[in-house]
């Protein structure tokens, strides 16, 4: 097991240096840096002594380990945008975002769970439709217009929420429920196909023949055996939703990394948007090698 | 049951009691009509498709032509709306109907046109994985992790800036983006396909990688890819939503549903319309799209327990034995 | 089992938290929203309108434009005497005192000239006070300005330059730029409480403020949100959750005010609209835009009279020249294109284009006016193929020397002076990238009106200028824009005539 997550952790090491790569590359050639920390008044000559004054003119990949040993060391650099240590702008921004990732799954699992145990105990009855239909739904819906449409309905039409900011748990409902919904088909279609395939398999018939029967029969004996690859699959969302909250967090103006990254792009902050596509990227692995860890352990297979 | 009706019309022997002389294109057929999501996804799509296709003609408006002085007129069930425009007008009074009908055609375009993309990028790799394994399997196993943790919608919005906004560039940074599902599939049918006897047989007497690929494999992973394909045209018009919606995606005037809906953001409360008709116009799109693919997911998966007839299983092997006996 | 019990939890604590109150009349606290995020306190570090009116707010200058007439007004100066063309002495008011309580003297002032002039890094600035060759201290209360050379705008630039405190950003050779970015020891009639970057800025009125021309604020406390989306600060505001928003559009603001929960207002601005055209051939020579008759084509091609009433709205107005007409020096006697399609078809026929031709027009900002005009010259046969994105994608663009046509507008930052916009936009087109007219005698003549202190002299170089402008049709100048306000039914806010909005005059009703 120990051999298996750290070869894990070296693939995550590896993707994630490739992609700040990418990144570093990407973003440097679709924005000049001089002219981005020059400012778009800024004469020609001001922007060659910018050039010349932070060493943008020295080769890419030179400036790539510049900014590489800087992050190792802990040195995030500094953002000509905010004005400020990227690090701190990173700290400052990361807890909404963590609220609104948490409260999102929650969300998730308060809808689905229950729906998927559901469709899975009466499977093809209405509830089932419901379930799936539910889960076609929430698959074809585009979150920035569910969101609009929450703040017309639960905001202004009926006003129980407010309608932006973040400055208490309730302004995150409305944006949690936009975020969470998406998550909601793979998430319910796993619980209840998961709930299907153990209460087909042999010890629940066994269990059945002996005269449990029901809802305690199905806690008891199929969740255990069901909820894992649910939990795992959540992992995976979970760490979706840091880079995946960017449209909301703008809609709903909360200020976590995603309008944070939304906006460090279009004010053409290098610094910011390469650190925050490092660190979306890294939660996605890390969430991703949870969840490995967690099938590995259910099947042993997997551990090659 | 008109499903039922135009199936047996056109294909009568699909309809013959002896189960085991069934072709597979009328096991499809006798499998769909029983499928009720397949049926309303298909009916919808194509109502859909035929709107895009001919609306625009039918209603005989332009979607570019501007009438400044009839701007941001209401739809007919708003008070102070009229037959002429059905829908309204949008900010720069064109007829709202006539650019959601034609948004039709531009969704349509950039689903395909990126799920295309993502689907020969998924498939070469996959099959590359797959055929090769070792250090090549390796590699793109690499790639996909790669891709998976990529945050997306911030990767267009940069390369967008990078290249410019343009229908072509926006099919291939989505097409560039979804590609995974297409490399998974592709990539476990390879490995499965290419130990199977009569492959190992054709290498043997010398068939060429590339006979084996496109006589063998690709074949085989038809169903399969036809599902992935269908469910990615949907993420595909989404993307594109999102992205327009941002204003990195498509450009005006072109009427894109996610760009009719940021245009329409600004007055949310007071005419609601202009993003809640585009969105509809959206969501039922991508939903027939997505029933459309898992009906055809159910009905082509080969362990599905869609029945053919009333009580009456469909055995795998025959379905199996079919393609089989065509290859050989 | 326990994870789902754990989340059950969380989601029930979370809805026990307390819901917050509405900030309101009744503890004297007004909200305003931008929807551009501030990133920094100190206005010698950000180019935004909106830093410009937290500047005002929280920092206080020698000069300010008064909102009655649109001129300048000593304001920490008590008076000044313009001794020759490069000499200027300026008193300073008495009594002054910083937000932390200590008073401002002429210390302050030579300070933070210095500090403007030699701090390399903070460019903006340094580039705006160019015409100082140094500053000295005559007395305790009294400075005086030695200017390189005579230069006109000089009032304007004098608003810009926030007064420091003596030592506060560093000494020379060891500038602290970050100083004042998150707290800040101003003279405005503000006090900033706190401060979270992009997302909101509290104040507190300064109860020792001096009064001047921008006179004492009637509300004590004042916070300012940043919400991107207009669609959700309309929502705060019909929710009671701000009380003032601006850059409403005409429709919305209207829509708004018909349901009785706030007033809308449409005034004057100084923003105004226009296209520039690569008549120099920057973007490669011999393209359609470099001859006179498709650029005279393109100003005759687009109705702005219609788009100026019925996109606009509210006292926009078609424009003729490159500056608003309102500002000084902004001489309209100048040659005008009528709204005529067939002369423009004509004009096009004539330099050789009978079928047009197809031109990418770039814009980053009122995208339903820049649709309209695509349309527009698509009618007289020029095929627009609309490049409508981010503002640094048309800079990125405009730098590398690929744009025919831009359509941009410029708000004069509330300096009613022809310089503010034409120092930008007709500069040597070896420095910057703006003037694509090829023309040296435009940048001669439109920036030699600067460097010089008479007020007629300037008035002959800007008129020569704007001809030569409007006759070589360098640019299509479009329209001026309007200014809409969005403000509670709580609250007094009154427009003044250059759109700029003064929130430290807003009262309570």
């Amino acid at each position: 097991m120990l051999r298996f997550i750290a070869g894990r952790l070296i693939v995550v090491i590896a993707v994630a240096i490739t992609l700040s790569f990418i990144t570093f590359f990407l973003l440097n050639y679709a924005i000049d840096p001089a002219q981005a920390v020059a400012g778009e008044e800024a004469l020609f000559e001001e922007i060659e002594q910018v050039r010349i004054q932070y060493g943008f003119d020295r080769p890419i990949l030179e400036r790539y380990f510049e900014w590489a040993s800087g992050v190792m060391r802990g040195n995030f650099g500094e953002s000509y945008y905010w004005n400020k240590s990227v690090y701190l702008l990173v700290l400052e921004r990361a807890p909404e975002t963590i609220t609104l990732a948490l409260m999102s799954v929650s969300v998730t699992i308060i809808i689905a769970i229950p729906l998927g145990i559901l469709a899975a105990l009466n499977p093809n009855s209405i509830i089932d439709r419901f379930a799936l239909g539910i889960a076609v739904a929430a698959q074809a819906v585009p979150n920035f217009w569910l969101g609009l449409l929450m703040i017309i309905l639960f905001a202004l039409t009926f006003p129980i929420f407010p309608v932006s900011g973040d400055k208490t748990y309730f302004h995150f409902v409305l944006p949690a429920i936009v975020l969470g919904a998406s998550s909601v088909p793979p998430v319910m279609r796993l619980m209840r196909t998961g709930l299907l395939d153990v209460v087909d398999s042999d010890y629940i018939r066994t269990a059945r023949s002996n005269g449990f029967y029901g809802w305690n029969l199905t806690i008891n004996h199929s969740m255990r055996n069901a909820v894992l690859p649910v939990v795992s699959v959540l992992a995976v969302q979970l760490g979706h939703k840091f880079g995946g909250s960017v449209i909301t967090e703008s809609v709903f103006a909360i200020n976590g990394l995603g309008r944070l990254a939304l906006e460090s792009i279009l004010g053409t902050d290098i610094p910011t948007v390469q650190i925050l596509v490092f660190i979306f990227a890294f939660m996605f692995l890390i969430f991703n090698l949870f969840a490995d860890i967690l099938n590995a352990y259910l099947d042993p297979r997997l551990r090659k | 049951m008109i499903f039922e009706l135009i199936a047996k019309r056109l294909y009568p022997q699909a309809f013959s009691n002896n189960l085991s002389e069934l072709e597979p294109k009328h096991i499809f057929l006798r499998k769909s009509i029983n499928h009720l999501g397949f049926k309303f996804g298909l009916t919808m799509l194509l109502i859909i498709v035929f709107l895009g296709i001919f609306g625009p003609y039918i209603i005989g408006i332009s979607p570019y032509e501007q009438d400044l002085t009839k701007r941001l007129l209401p739809p007919i069930w708003v008070e102070g709306g009229n037959w002429e425009h059905i829908f309204g007008t949008d900010g720069n009074g064109r007829d709202y109907l006539a650019r959601i009908l034609y948004g039709t055609r531009i969704s349509l375009t950039i689903g395909f046109g990126a799920a295309f993309v993502g689907m020969i990028i998924g498939i070469t790799l996959g099959i590359l994985a797959g055929y090769f394994g070792g250090w090549v399997d390796q590699l793109v196993n690499y790639l996909l992790t790669c891709q998976l943790a990529l945050p997306g919608l911030l990767l267009a919005m940069t390369v967008v800036f990078l290249i410019g906004p343009s229908i072509t560039v926006v099919i291939l940074v989505i097409g560039v983006l979804h590609w995974t599902l297409f490399l998974v599939v592709s990539r476990s049918a390879t490995q499965r396909i290419r130990n199977l006897d009569y492959v190992l047989a054709a290498n043997a007497i010398g068939a060429s990688k590339y006979q084996i690929i496109f006589s063998d494999i690709i074949p085989n992973i038809l169903n399969q890819i036809i599902v992935i394909f269908t469910l990615e045209v949907g993420i595909a018009i989404l993307s594109e939503a999102s992205l327009s919606f941002l204003g990195v995606g498509i450009q005006p005037p072109t009427p894109s549903w996610g760009l009719l809906i940021a245009e329409g953001r600004e007055a949310l409360f007071f005419q609601p319309w202009l993003i809640i008709l585009p969105g509809i116009a959206l969501f039922l799109l991508v939903v027939s799209i997505n029933m459309l693919g898992d009906g055809l997911r159910d009905i082509t998966d080969p362990n599905s327990k869609i029945e053919i007839q009333s009580k009456v299983e469909m055995p795998l092997s025959n379905l199996k034995k079919n393609i089989n006996s065509k290859k050989n | 089992m326990r994870i789902f019990k754990i989340f059950i939890l969380t989601i029930l604590l979370f809805s026990f938290s307390p819901y917050q109150a509405f900030a309101d009349k009744s503890d004297d606290t007004l909200v305003i929203a931008f929807s551009r995020e501030i990133t920094n306190l100190d206005y010698h570090y950000g180019t935004k309108t909106e830093y410009l009116i937290l500047g005002d707010m929280i920092d206080d200058s020698l000069f300010y434009v008064e909102n009655e007439n649109l001129t300048y007004a000593p304001s920490l100066a008590s008076d000044f005497n313009v001794v020759d063309d490069v000499t200027l002495d300026v008193n300073l008011r008495q009594g002054v005192k910083f937000h932390d309580g200590s008073e401002m003297t002429s210390d302050d002032v030579v300070y933070t000239y210095n500090f403007i002039v030699t701090n390399e890094k903070n460019r903006r600035h340094k580039k705006l006070v160019s015409w100082l060759k140094s500053i000295e201290k005559t007395g305790k209360y009294s400075v005086r300005f030695n200017l390189n050379s005579p230069y006109a705008n000089l009032f304007n630039d004098l608003y810009r330059i926030k007064i420091r405190k003596n030592g506060i950003m560093g000494t020379d050779g060891n500038w602290d730029d970050n100083a004042q970015a998150t707290s800040l020891n101003g003279l405005g009639p503000y006090k900033v409480v706190s401060f979270d970057p992009g997302v909101e800025v509290v104040l507190e009125r300064n109860e020792n403020y001096f009064g001047g021309p921008k006179g004492n604020p009637a509300i004590k406390n004042l916070i300012i949100r940043s919400i991107p989306d207009m669609g959700t600060q309309q929502a705060e505001l019909m929710s009671g959750g701000i009380h003032w928003m601006y850059n409403v559009k005409k429709d919305v603001g209207e829509a708004m005010a018909k349901t009785g929960k706030a007033d809308y207002q449409i005034g004057p601005s100084l923003r105004i609209g226009f296209l520039v055209l690569d008549a120099g051939g920057y973007s490669g020579e011999g393209n359609p835009i470099t001859k006179l008759d498709v650029r005279r084509a393109m100003n005759h091609a687009i109705n702005r009279e219609s788009i100026a009433k019925n996109l606009i709205g509210g006292p926009a107005k078609a424009i003729h020249t490159a500056c608003n007409p309102v500002v000084f020096g902004c001489f309209q006697d100048v040659m005008k294109y009528d709204y005529n399609p067939e002369k423009a078809k004509s004009l096009l026929a004539s330099a050789g284009y009978p079928n047009g031709f197809d031109l990418d027009l770039w814009s980053y900002r009122d995208k339903e006016a820049a649709q309209a005009m695509a349309d527009d010259l698509g009618k007289v046969g020029i095929k627009i193929n609309l490049r409508h994105g981010k503002l640094a994608g048309l800079n990125k663009a405009r730098k590398e020397r690929q744009i025919r046509a831009y359509f941009g507008t410029w708000g004069s930052s509330a300096s009613p002076d022809t310089a503010t916009i034409s120092n930008i936009h007709w500069r040597d087109p070896n420095k910057g990238d703006r003037n694509l007219s090829g023309d040296p005698k435009v940048n001669e003549l439109m920036l030699g009106a600067e460097q010089t202190l008479d007020i007629d002299e300037r008035k002959i170089l800007y008129a020569e200028g704007l001809k030569l402008i409007a006759e070589q049709a360098y640019w299509v100048p479009l329209w001026s824009y309007s200014e809409g306000v969005l403000s509670s039914k709580d609250i007094n806010f009154k427009q003044d005539a250059d759109g700029y909005p003064r929130i430290w005059n807003i009262t309570w009703n």
